[in-house]
């Protein structure tokens, strides 16, 4: 792997310490509540990343796994009595089912094909869920009113939640910086590159998609479960409809789909962008919102589909040649 | 026998691209598969590298039949192919590029590294190793598909006009580099349009016409062969007549 | 006779996704980029017949070919302005690109216009129709029958006049073409506008009996997409029997199933076909 230059460790270690003392210097809830979102956000979008960016998979339908994550642990809360958290990881196996029985099919078919058919899995489920009275159908879950012990990680500032996302988005980075340097990694970008040139190296492809799907959609679940938990509730909408996939996708391709923080850097300038124009216009329901991602979207496409990450390394690349 | 496919027929819907084609290789040696296009030659090679499932026919390659094995199973088995048309990996870097390759055989990072290292040294790209694999221009992605194939280290070698749309100069390189890899115990077939590529480097010559092979050979004698000439000539002077 | 009626109601549905989806058809075969928007095209030739009755007492002798001129206009800006150049990038701008300009045109639409739906008084194009002990809303039927005519309209345009086989030139290859003295850009450029045109017929079409509403083209982009898939991409005819097709199995569904669920089977229809046969129903490899 490359060696970073200084002005990238620069930046990194100056980010780290932005994000880790964030809400013990920002006093006011509205700011903490911001950066344990953008956090969140991190998450899925990193998770989206290992299938969409690294092994290029453009996957618009991974709110099924977001879903499956956050709707996992209020089952087990509602049916069981069981704190949200211990239904996480039921949340991650459902995933794996899905993601092995809805999933594995669509790397059949290649580029937009795909993408069309997670779209199509992603609404077939949402509609299905919508009237299946165990996930509340159309109305949905909650989760604990009143938190009954610690576990129940039911907390009224923010705070907690911002290290809690944290320490899960540090172990997914890790695992993903881990993974970018060995033989997966190497073969994702294969995949990436062209499948059948991978397929003539001895890559075996549909293996590699299916380990990358699933460690996408176990961290996406999670996610999931995360947002549950810190929202007390869920519903198809906020949780498996098409503005949860669309959502993930493009903060992971504003920061730069695969690359390793490009998922984070689009979080940290996506979601503060729509809680303050949300604030301003009087929340989602007036559709500013997307009309600004929208926009979003498309000036990345358009202009530098590459992401701050691209944009990034061409600075980088000007300032090298300057000094060479 | 190191390679032998018998009887190979490929078909779509009802035209036939290769009628019935059979080709033995021996270890070490330079097989060419040459003929105009459209002949079937490319679809042939297709099937030998397990991009393309035959219809009916039957390929062994050490003693396996690989007849429906996938390319990874190819690969696996120690026979490496490149493309045409070059598919490089253009996010990586050219020792990325083979690393891919060479991962084939060491799993570790490490070893995979060092492996490709010597692999861009034996192919004369080691100066180019962290240069970004789109910045190279078409020889160099030719020679860059090349290495990566042999960083699986293959027993058998499949060359799809890897010489096509060089200068006379890149092409004498090119050759040389073919050489050296035959040097190292490795059988190669390569199919090619240029005449001179093949006369200098195969010893032997299969030629296809109309998805049958129609001559097999010394390259010198194939290409006096009164069908041999007639298939290309006659190709030829159709395109005229129109 | 139910049944029938369900089946007929279906066939005159299933003609108007035909004709969009044949301009979906028609810019995917042409140059492989996928119309994420398409269905929010639909949705905008909605409100602009709307409008033009609404506000201009405009009745659908005016507003159908209207929104189709405003829509062909919209294509071509889009194909100008931005397809053309997501068209050589990396297949995440592709998708992305056409993302956003579905976003944008939904939330616009929904911020302009809110949530609430609108629709087209009945009397506008009036009455039933009572054939063979079948009742037909004249407004269904008419549009139905015109989609089918148009549909029918596009593929002889593509195939039988000198303008169509330059697009189809082009879409078959384009540096070839382009020896042939074909500008590949302009006829893009030209597809694009008779595509985005097929969304403003059948857009203005189906608001002479359908609610109107911003978030209608989500679901009618998928239909769309069925329909070129299972039809295989760039063929007209092939848009037509699917369309026909999953008009009649919509209908079916809403029937037996509940309309609850009609999507679901579509959406379900569609992964398996996807799944069985990844060229669609009638495409090539």
């Amino acid at each position: 792997m490359r060696t970073w230059p200084p002005i990238g460790i620069a930046a990194f270690l100056i980010g780290f310490v932005v994000i880790a003392a964030w809400p013990l210097v920002v006093q006011d809830v509205f700011y903490q509540r911001i950066g344990a979102l953008v956090l969140l956000a991190a998450i899925s979008a990193s998770a989206w990343n290992l299938l969409g960016g690294y092994a290029g998979q453009v996957s618009v339908g991974h709110a099924v796994y977001f879903g499956a994550g956050a709707y996992a642990s209020l089952v087990m809360f509602t049916q069981f009595g069981w704190p949200p958290i211990a239904g996480a990881p039921i949340g991650v196996l459902v995933s794996f089912a899905i993601a092995l029985v809805v999933g594995t099919p669509t790397f059949r078919l290649r580029g937009h094909y795909f993408s069309m058919a997670t779209i199509a899995a992603a609404e077939l489920i949402r509609i299905l869920a919508s009237n299946w009275p165990l996930v509340g159908a159309a109305v949905g879950l909650m989760g604990p009113p009143v938190p009954r012990s610690i576990w129940d990680l039911s907390f009224i500032s923010p705070v907690p939640y911002h290290y809690l996302f944290l320490a899960v988005l540090i172990v997914l980075l890790a695992l993903t910086w881990h993974l970018q340097r060995s033989r997966m990694g190497y073969y994702l970008a294969a995949i990436r590159g062209g499948d059948r040139a991978a397929r003539s190296l001895g890559v075996p492809v549909l293996r590699y998609k299916v380990y990358a799907l699933l460690l996408s959609a176990g961290f996406t679940s999670l996610a999931g479960s995360l947002y549950a938990i810190m929202v007390g509730f869920a519903d198809p909408d906020s949780t498996l409809g098409i503005l949860v996939s669309v959502k993930m996708l493009i903060v992971a391709a504003l920061g730069g789909a695969g690359s390793l923080f490009g998922p984070l850097v689009g979080a940290v300038i996506l979601i503060p962008l729509e809680e303050t124009t949300n604030a301003m216009f009087g929340g989602s329901g007036t559709g500013i919102t997307f009309i600004v991602y929208g926009a979003i979207i498309l000036l990345i496409a358009r202009f530098q589909p590459g992401g701050v990450a691209a944009l990034w390394n061409s600075i980088l690349h000007r300032r090298q040649a300057r000094v060479s | 026998m190191f390679l032998e496919a018998k009887d190979i027929v490929k078909a779509f819907g009802a035209f036939r691209a290769v009628d019935g084609a059979d080709i033995s290789v021996a270890e070490n040696e330079i097989v060419g598969l040459i003929g105009p296009n459209g002949a079937g030659k490319s679809t042939f090679f297709n099937c030998l590298a397990g991009d393309a499932e035959p219809t009916s026919g039957t390929i062994r390659f050490l003693d396996q039949d690989l007849t429906r094995a996938t390319p990874e199973a190819h690969a696996r088995l120690g026979m490496a192919r490149t493309f045409q048309v070059p598919v490089t990996f253009e996010d990586m870097t050219v020792l990325q590029n083979v690393m891919v390759g060479a991962f084939l055989r060491h799993p570790h990072r490490t070893d995979a590294q060092d492996k490709s290292r010597q692999v861009l040294e034996f192919t004369g790209l080691a100066h180019l190793a962290g240069s970004p694999a789109r910045s190279l221009g078409t020889p160099g992605r030719k020679r860059l598909e090349i290495a990566r194939a042999l960083a699986t280290e293959p027993r058998l070698l499949l060359l799809d006009e890897a010489l096509a749309g060089l200068t006379p100069a890149e092409v004498r390189l090119a050759i040389d580099l073919v050489r050296k890899i035959q040097q190292q115990g490795i059988t190669i077939i390569i199919v090619e349009h240029i005449m001179e590529v093949i006369l200098s480097l195969a010893e032997r010559a299969v030629v296809f016409h109309q998805g049958k092979v129609i001559a097999k050979g010394a390259p010198r004698a194939v290409v006096d062969d009164p069908a041999v000439v007639s298939a290309y000539l006659g190709h030829h002077m159709k395109r005229v007549r129109m | 006779m139910i049944l029938l009626q369900v089946v007929v109601s279906g066939l005159l549905m299933g003609a108007v996704y035909a004709l969009f989806s044949s301009g979906l058809t028609l810019i995917w075969g042409m140059m492989n980029v996928v119309n994420f928007a398409h269905g929010d095209f639909v949705m905008l030739a909605m409100y602009a017949a709307f409008f033009a009755y609404t506000l201009f007492k405009l009745g659908p002798v005016f507003f159908v070919p209207g929104a189709a001129a405003l829509l062909f206009v919209l294509g071509v800006v889009v194909y100008l302005g931005l397809v053309r150049h997501i068209a050589k990038g990396p297949m995440l701008a592709q998708i992305l690109g056409t993302f956003g300009l579905a976003l944008v045109l939904r939330y616009a639409a929904f911020w302009a216009f809110t949530a609430n739906f609108v629709s087209l008084p009945d009397t506008l194009v009036g009455g039933t129709f009572d054939i063979g002990g079948l009742r037909i809303e004249a407004s269904r039927l008419l549009g139905g029958v015109l989609a089918l005519i148009i549909t029918i309209g596009m593929h002889l345009i593509l195939t039988r006049t000198a303008l169509g086989s330059r697009l189809l030139a082009v879409a078959e290859d384009r540096s070839a073409a382009m020896l042939m003295g074909i500008r590949p850009d302009r006829m893009q450029a030209i597809a694009w506008g008779v595509g985005a045109a097929s969304t403003g017929v059948a857009g203005a079409l189906i608001a002479m009996f359908f609610y109107i509403s911003p978030t209608v083209g989500e679901s009618l982009a998928l239909i769309a997409f069925v329909v070129v898939c299972l039809g295989g991409f760039g063929s007209v005819p092939g848009a037509l029997i699917a369309g026909l097709g999953i008009g009649v199995v919509e209908a079916l569904s809403a029937y037996l199933i509940g309309a609850v669920y009609q999507d679901v089977v579509v959406y379900a229809l569609f992964l398996a076909v996807l799944w069985v046969r990844p060229q669609g129903l009638l495409g090539t490899n």
